[in-house]
């Protein structure tokens, strides 16, 4: 019916409600054609002298749209053609500004052709996709993120505190007046005179020895203030302000990458609503080559739609229960956390425990001591083995339906990881300070001046090692348990064997890795500035090493990830990771009195006051400037302000989402209008054709 | 190869350029592989514009269609007759299509057309019932086919009348980033 209609004005211009082609389209019209019948849009063929009534619009279409239209080949040859016979009447001025825009975009799309080329490991990244899918490649993503994220900070730290200590060594400086009792300034960093050869290695796995003295640590950087008459370089303070700048560039990082994985989700009104019509209209890969991977892929999707099902059951079945039987659940719920609860605190007390009896073992040597060194490690490591497979039973028992029983055990995880790194500080600090108090071995340097000499370095070791073996541990895993599981899973043809199957690559577990590492590392950053390097190359070998064991023991999982949601909480993991860091850094920046025997800070009460002190050293208008800034004429009209933007930018975000709702309302008024209009049509010449 | 080919016309070449998204050297490649699939029937010169139509048989015996459940919807779609038989023009169409440069609207307008099996420009609950068996091999049993149809009836039909037209399809596909990737054929593996 509407279909004649339409046929009658040819040269009416109708925008063609099916097809949304790029902006300066052609105008289409609803024509049925040989190949497909109502909704096939087909040009208009009305002269370009039409076009140009309308006010400022482009007369002719430029050639590259002609690609995007969904119609055949000859069609569009022959349109061409018709264009290439169409020779557009414009002025100079406009066919100067055509042809440079022409041209702006073919230089933007090499540019971005080439930026695309550079990027790091792309082909590695397209060939994980391809094979495992979204979820193992976000998980590829965010490492590749944290690799560069190190890369930049450790150049932060190399051309602000590295490098100019460097230079500065090679200057003899004066050194400042030391004030403060004469224990307290002893360290004995020289490594023993005759050694055996094996300490070497030893030394290099746990920081101590002739590593102790090096750049690496805290303890080897000197109080220099180099003045000269046109330059002058503070380094203790240039070490607090990279520090604490590291903290809000890597703060920056995450939150801009956050931003465009935060606009995708909204803006497609998230991924949780429309499951089903998602696996079943995008489900299907058609780069898919070969009768084993789509077997696979078929099997994969009917694996998705039967956990989706699966999932609406129990939902329906969760409203369904009688009183009695929800109270029950309910309270077995609450016994189970408490136990999973229980289960976590045990762990931190043996991780306080191992910490304690190492840091009274600091002395033996050998491989013994080496063992000694490492318990924390080794305690934290098997904690985060042991506990979240207890926890991950614990949820199946508290019968959540699946999905949310794969978010309550992965935040079990999750705090479980970071707060056993706490712990492990909280032990380190009491044994430093001996709790904040001021009587026995802490009395006369404000810390455990003869246990801790140089209690910085010491913290920084722990963190190296903490680093280290997570690395070794990874390396350990691929060689001891993924390959020899491969080899026997597919040698051996027994039951249990083909049970337990070839491993899946499980991306929470392996994500929460990633981010455990880093909260190590932006914890110890002050005090090893070296180790946003040393984590940069972790993380490279930790790339190879997780793609290797992917592609040769791995087999495609059967229940796959959702990654615009997934990479929304990777990077909310990461920031709370990042605040906890923070805070140690606030309280050892603020509290915790430097060690008077090494490093840029010996000479001062707290690490903080540096900055009084040289603030006073500057002119005194830039002392009034930062005075006005701080005082409460300026801070308080700020801090309105800021107020104002940001309920602004709240009240923007409601009024586009009530918009969107309401745009969505409207599309489906409209449709139903348009039925209802056609219904009408039909009747109407209905009664028309039958009273003739 | 060398700018000398005799194969097409400049100008064949640059209008072939101008209506896919290939540059000289894969609208040769393509032809190329287009010939391989039978060398007797397809000429080496195109220049006169031959009519000729390869028939569904060898299209799908493609490596890149050979083992998806859908392949003789796309050649349907993409080819002239819709029964399966394509010329160069389609078959280049098709690729073009199905390319890594081609827009987001371009292949979910293609797309709905391979899911609408009785091509009445709207995916009816039968176009999806047979949407899920290929996607799945059959295996779901006739309960599951039913209620997952009712959920996607559901989630995606916006104006109710029971059947899902391009704008409920469009609808769909701007909640899922991946579409792209996965309308793609990956040509390069072969050459």
């Amino acid at each position: 019916m509407t279909t004649q209609l339409q046929r009658q004005g040819s040269a009416t211009a109708v925008q063609g409600t099916g097809y949304m082609g790029d902006q300066g389209s052609p105008r289409l019209q609803r024509v049925p054609s040989s190949r497909s019948n109502h909704n096939a849009p087909q040009f208009n063929w009305s002269p370009a002298s039409t076009a140009q009534e309308d006010a400022g619009q482009e007369a002719a279409v430029p050639p590259k749209d002609l690609r995007g239209l969904p119609i055949p080949m000859a069609l569009k040859r022959a349109i061409s053609q018709v264009q290439q016979m169409q020779v557009p009447v414009l002025s100079s001025f406009q066919s100067w500004k055509r042809s440079k825009a022409k041209s702006l975009s073919r230089g933007r799309k090499s540019i971005r052709g080439f930026l695309n080329y550079i990027k790091l490991w792309r082909k590695s990244l397209n060939q994980i996709g391809g094979n495992f899918g979204d979820g193992v490649q976000s998980y590829f993503l965010f490492l590749r993120f944290l690799v560069v994220l190190n890369f930049l900070s450790f150049m932060l730290i190399a051309g602000f505190v590295l490098i100019p200590s460097i230079v500065f060594r090679s200057v003899a400086s004066d050194p400042v007046n030391m004030t403060g009792p004469a224990e307290c300034r002893q360290y004995d960093h020289n490594p023993a005179a005759l050694v055996k050869f094996y300490s070497y290695f030893l030394d290099f796995l746990s920081g101590t020895g002739f590593m102790e003295y090096t750049y690496l640590f805290y303890g080897y950087y000197n109080n220099t203030m180099v003045a000269g008459s046109d330059f002058s370089y503070n380094i203790p303070l240039a070490y607090l302000f990279t520090a604490v700048f590291y903290f809000a560039f890597c703060l920056i990082c995450i939150t801009a990458h956050m931003g465009t994985a935060v606009r995708v989700a909204v803006a497609t009104g998230g991924g949780a609503t429309g499951s089903y019509s998602r696996i079943v209209f995008t489900g299907w890969d058609y780069g898919c080559l070969g009768d084993r991977s789509t077997k696979l892929k078929q099997k994969n999707l009917h694996y998705q739609l039967q956990v989706d099902l699966e999932e609406d059951r129990i939902k329906n079945e969760a409203a369904s229960l009688t009183l009695g039987q929800k109270i029950f659940l309910y309270s077995s719920r609450i016994v189970l956390s408490l136990v999973a609860f229980g289960l976590i605190i045990a762990a931190f007390f043996a991780i306080y425990q191992a910490t304690i009896f190492s840091q009274s073992k600091i002395d033996e040597i050998g491989v013994l001591g080496l063992i000694y060194e490492y318990l924390p490690s080794i305690v934290i490591t098997a904690g985060n083995f042991v506990v979240p497979v207890l926890c991950d039973q614990i949820a199946l028992l508290e019968r959540y339906n699946p999905s949310i029983t794969v978010i309550v055990a992965l935040l079990r995880s999750v705090f479980l990881r970071m707060v056993s790194l706490g712990v492990l500080l909280f032990t380190l600090w009491s044994q430093i300070t001996c709790f904040q108090g001021v009587s026995g071995k802490c009395k006369l340097c404000h810390y455990n001046y003869e246990s801790y000499p140089c209690w910085e370095t010491r913290v920084g070791q722990e963190m190296y090692k903490l680093t280290l073996f997570d690395l070794l541990i990874t390396i350990a895993m691929l060689v001891l348990v993924e390959f020899p599981r491969r080899i026997v899973v597919d040698s051996s043809s027994s039951k249990l064997a083909q049970m337990v199957g070839r491993q899946e690559f499980v991306v929470p577990a392996n994500v929460l890795g990633l981010v455990y590492g880093q909260t190590v590392v932006w914890t110890g950053a002050l005090f090893c500035p070296l180790l946003p390097l040393i984590n940069t190359l972790k993380f490279v070998i930790v790339f190879y090493c997780k793609k290797i064991t992917l592609f040769s023991n791995c087999r495609p999982a059967a229940k796959t990830f959702r990654s615009t949601k997934s990479k929304v909480f990777f990077l909310l993991v990461l920031l709370f990771g990042w605040s906890l860091a923070l805070v140690a850094l606030i309280y050892s920046i603020a509290q915790i009195h430097p060690s008077m025997s090494c490093g840029p800070f010996r000479s001062l009460s707290s690490m903080w006051t540096i900055i009084p002190d040289s603030f006073y050293g500057l002119s005194q208008t830039s002392q009034g400037f930062l005075f006005y800034i701080g005082s409460q004429r300026f801070s308080i009209p700020l801090v309105l302000f800021f107020s104002v933007v940001m309920c602004y930018f709240i009240a923007l975000a409601s009024v586009y989402g009530t918009s969107v709702n309401l745009l969505k309302a409207q599309l489906k008024l409209e449709a139903r209008d348009k039925q209802f209009l056609v219904k009408q049509i039909e009747a109407l010449s209905r009664t028309l054709g039958v009273a003739r | 190869m060398g700018n000398k080919q005799t194969i097409f016309t400049a100008q064949q070449l640059d209008a072939y350029q101008d209506c896919t998204y290939f540059t000289r050297k894969e609208i040769l490649r393509l032809f190329f592989r287009y010939r391989d699939l039978a060398p007797q029937l397809v000429p080496l010169d195109y220049t006169d514009q031959p009519d000729v139509k390869l028939p569904y048989e060898l299209i799908g015996s493609m490596p890149e269609l050979k083992d998806n459940p859908f392949r003789q919807r796309i050649a349907e779609v993409f080819s002239e007759d819709g029964e399966g038989n394509m010329t160069l023009d389609d078959f280049l169409d098709m690729f073009s299509v199905l390319s890594e440069m081609a827009p987001r609207d371009l292949k979910a307008y293609y797309a709905f057309k391979i899911y609408d099996f009785n091509n009445d420009d709207f995916i009816c609950k039968l176009d999806l019932v047979k949407t899920l068996n290929k996607l799945t091999r059959n295996e779901l049993t006739e309960d599951e086919v039913r209620m997952v149809c009712e959920k996607v009836m559901d989630e995606a039909d916006m104006d109710n009348d029971g059947r899902l037209s391009l704008e409920d399809f469009q609808h769909v596909i701007v909640r899922a980033p991946e579409f792209l990737r996965l309308l793609l054929f990956d040509f390069h593996k072969h050459n």
